[in-house]
C-alpha cells in the first residue's frame, strides 16, 4: 500500500470517528441539560434571590445599599 | 394575488417539475447514462468550489487583518480621556469576582468608575463584591443588586445608572488588561465611531480543550474581527469587552432581552443605525474558557442560536441591502461565519469522506487534509505573531481543524437545525473554575 493511501485511510477513519463522537457529545449535552432543573422554574417556586438578599427599608435601598463610598 | 390564482400557480409549478423529472428519467434510460458516476463528479465539483471558497476566505481575512494591523497601531493621545463607567454584570460569580474587581481597580486611565450589577446571584457574589465597594482615588466602585433578569437586563440597569458619556460593558468573569481604556478611547476621536470591540483571550490554558480554544479565539474569532475592523464594521462587540458611547446605547434602546446573543444583537442594532464599530487588539479581556467538551458545546450552542435570533430580527437588512455596503457585508459575514461556514465545513468533509469511501478519490483524503491543515497552520502562525502570542499554540493548529472544529461545527449545525424548528432553550450558565 502506498504511503498516501495508508495516511488517507487513517485520516478517513479518524474523521468518521470524530463526526460520530461529535454527534454523541451533542446528544450527551442535550441529555445533561434535559436533566437539569430550569432556572425560571426554581424562581417560580418562590426561591427568589432578590428577596433573600435585600432587606429594603426604603425604595432606593437596593441601589443605595453599597453605593456609599467607604473612604 | 388572489388565493385561487396562487393555488393554480403552485399546481402548475408542481406539474412542470414532475414532467421534467419524467423526461429526465426517460433520457437517462434511453442513453444509458451512469447516474452514480455523475453524482460523484458533482460531488468532486462541489468539493472544488468548497476548496476555492476556503482559500479565498483565508486570503481575504489575512490580507484585511494585516491592513488593519499596519493602520491601527497608533499611539495613545492622553488628551482624549473622557469619563468612563465600567459596567460589570454578575450572576453567581463568587469564584472570580474579587480578582476581577481588583484587576479593574488597576486600570491605567485617569477618570473611570466601576459599577457592579448583581443580577440576583444565589451565591456569595453580592457580599464579596460589596466588600470592595468604595472610593479609590478618582475611581468609585459601586455595587447594585437587582432581581434576576439575565445579562442583558443587568447591563441595561448599568447603562441607565452610569453617569458618564462612555461605558465599558464586560463579563463578571473577565479580567481586563491595564491599558484597555487608554487604547480604546482614542478611537472615539472619530465622531462616527459608536463602539470599540476588544480582544478576548483565554486565560486558563491548562488542558487540551482550553489550549485549542485559545488558538480558536486568536485565529477563528479575532482574525475575522480584525478584518472587519479595517472596514469599521465589526459585527460582534464581544460580551467580555466592549466600549460604547452611552448616548448611542440609549438611542438604540440598549440591550434587547429576546435573544441569547445580546452582544451580537446590540452590535447589529448599532451598525444598522449607521454607526461605525472598530476593533482594538490592545484592549484585552482575559476570560475563562470552558474546560470540558460538553461545556464548550453548551456555549457554542447558545452562541449559534443567539446569532441566528439576532440575524432573524434583521432579515430585511440582509435581503434588501439597506444602509451602506460595509454594514451589508458585515451582516452577511456574520451569517457566513456563524452559520454557513460550519454547515459547509461539516457537509464538505462528509462529502469528501463519502467520495473517498466510494473509491472516487481515495488517496486524495490525505492531500485534502494536508491542504486544510497547512492553511490552518499558516493562519495560526500569522495570527499568533500579529497578536504577539505564544508560538507554542501554533502546533495545535494540526488537530484544530480536524478534530476540534469538526466537533464544534457539528454542534453548530445541530443548533442551527434546532433553531429552525424553534426548540425551546434556556440561558445555560457556564460553571467557572475560578482560575482568574
Amino acid at each position: 500500500m502506498k504511503l498516501d493511501s495508508l495516511l488517507s485511510t487513517v485520516i478517513l477513519v479518524s474523521f468518521l470517528v470524530t463526526i460520530i463522537m461529535a454527534i454523541g457529545s451533542y446528544a450527551a449535552y442535550k441529555l445533561r441539560e434535559g436533566r437539569r432543573p430550569r432556572a425560571d422554574e426554581v424562581v417560580a417556586g418562590g426561591d427568589s434571590a432578590f428577596f433573600e438578599r435585600i432587606v429594603a427599608s426604603g425604595p432606593t435601598d437596593a441601589v443605595g445599599r453599597s453605593d456609599q463610598p467607604r473612604g | 394575488m388572489s388565493k385561487p390564482r396562487v393555488w393554480w400557480t403552485r399546481a402548475a409549478v408542481a406539474a412542470t417539475v414532475l414532467l421534467a423529472t419524467w423526461v429526465a428519467w426517460k433520457l437517462i434510460d434511453i442513453t444509458g447514462f451512469d447516474v452514480l458516476a455523475a453524482l460523484f463528479q458533482l460531488a468532486v465539483a462541489l468539493l472544488s468550489v468548497f476548496l476555492v471558497v476556503l482559500v479565498v476566505r483565508y486570503v481575504l481575512l489575512l490580507w484585511l487583518g494585516y491592513l488593519h494591523h499596519i493602520e491601527g497601531h497608533g499611539g495613545v493621545d492622553s488628551s482624549i480621556a473622557p469619563h468612563v463607567t465600567v459596567i460589570v454584570p454578575v450572576y453567581n460569580e463568587e469564584a472570580v469576582i474579587v480578582p476581577a474587581l481588583r484587576a479593574l481597580l488597576e486600570l491605567r486611565y485617569p477618570w473611570f468608575d466601576i459599577l457592579v450589577i448583581d443580577d440576583g446571584s444565589r451565591d456569595g457574589t453580592f457580599a464579596k463584591a460589596s466588600a470592595l465597594a468604595g472610593r479609590y482615588g478618582n475611581t468609585t466602585l459601586r455595587v447594585v443588586s437587582k432581581r434576576n433578569g439575565g445579562k442583558a437586563s443587568a447591563l441595561n440597569t448599568g447603562i441607565a445608572l452610569a453617569g458618564s458619556p462612555f461605558v465599558l460593558c464586560m463579563d463578571g468573569d473577565s479580567r481586563l488588561s491595564p491599558d484597555t481604556l487608554r487604547f480604546s478611547m482614542r478611537h472615539f476621536a472619530n465622531p462616527r465611531v459608536a463602539a470599540v470591540a476588544g480582544n478576548v483571550k483565554v486565560v486558563n490554558r491548562n488542558n487540551l480543550w482550553t489550549r485549542l480554544q485559545a488558538l480558536e479565539y486568536i485565529e477563528g474569532l479575532n482574525m475575522p474581527r480584525r478584518a472587519q475592523g479595517f472596514v469599521r464594521a465589526v459585527n460582534i462587540v464581544p460580551g467580555p469587552i466592549g466600549v460604547f458611547r452611552r448616548d448611542v446605547l440609549l438611542r438604540v434602546g440598549g440591550y434587547d432581552t429576546d435573544t441569547y446573543a445580546e452582544d451580537a444583537d446590540l452590535t447589529l442594532k448599532i451598525l444598522t443605525d449607521g454607526w461605525q464599530i472598530v476593533y482594538e487588539d490592545r484592549a484585552i479581556a482575559w476570560t475563562e474558557a470552558p474546560e470540558a467538551l460538553l461545556d464548550i458545546i453548551k456555549q457554542r450552542y447558545r452562541w449559534t442560536r443567539g446569532i441566528l435570533q439576532a440575524l432573524g430580527k434583521r432579515r430585511d437588512w440582509l435581503t434588501t441591502r439597506q444602509g451602506g455596503i460595509a454594514v451589508w457585508i458585515s451582516l452577511l459575514s456574520l451569517f457566513f461565519e456563524a452559520i454557513v461556514w460550519p454547515v459547509v465545513n461539516v457537509l464538505g468533509n462528509v462529502l469528501f469522506a463519502t467520495a473517498a469511501l466510494a473509491g472516487v478519490v481515495p488517496a486524495g483524503v490525505f492531500y485534502w487534509w494536508a491542504l486544510l491543515t497547512l492553511l490552518d497552520v499558516a493562519a495560526a502562525l500569522h495570527s499568533v505573531v500579529m497578536e504577539e502570542e505564544s508560538l507554542a499554540l501554533v502546533p495545535y493548529a494540526v488537530i484544530y481543524r480536524f478534530f476540534f472544529i469538526a466537533t464544534i461545527d457539528v454542534a453548530k449545525l445541530l443548533a442551527t437545525v434546532e433553531q429552525m424548528f424553534r426548540v425551546p432553550m434556556t440561558w445555560g450558565k457556564l460553571e467557572r473554575a475560578g482560575r482568574l
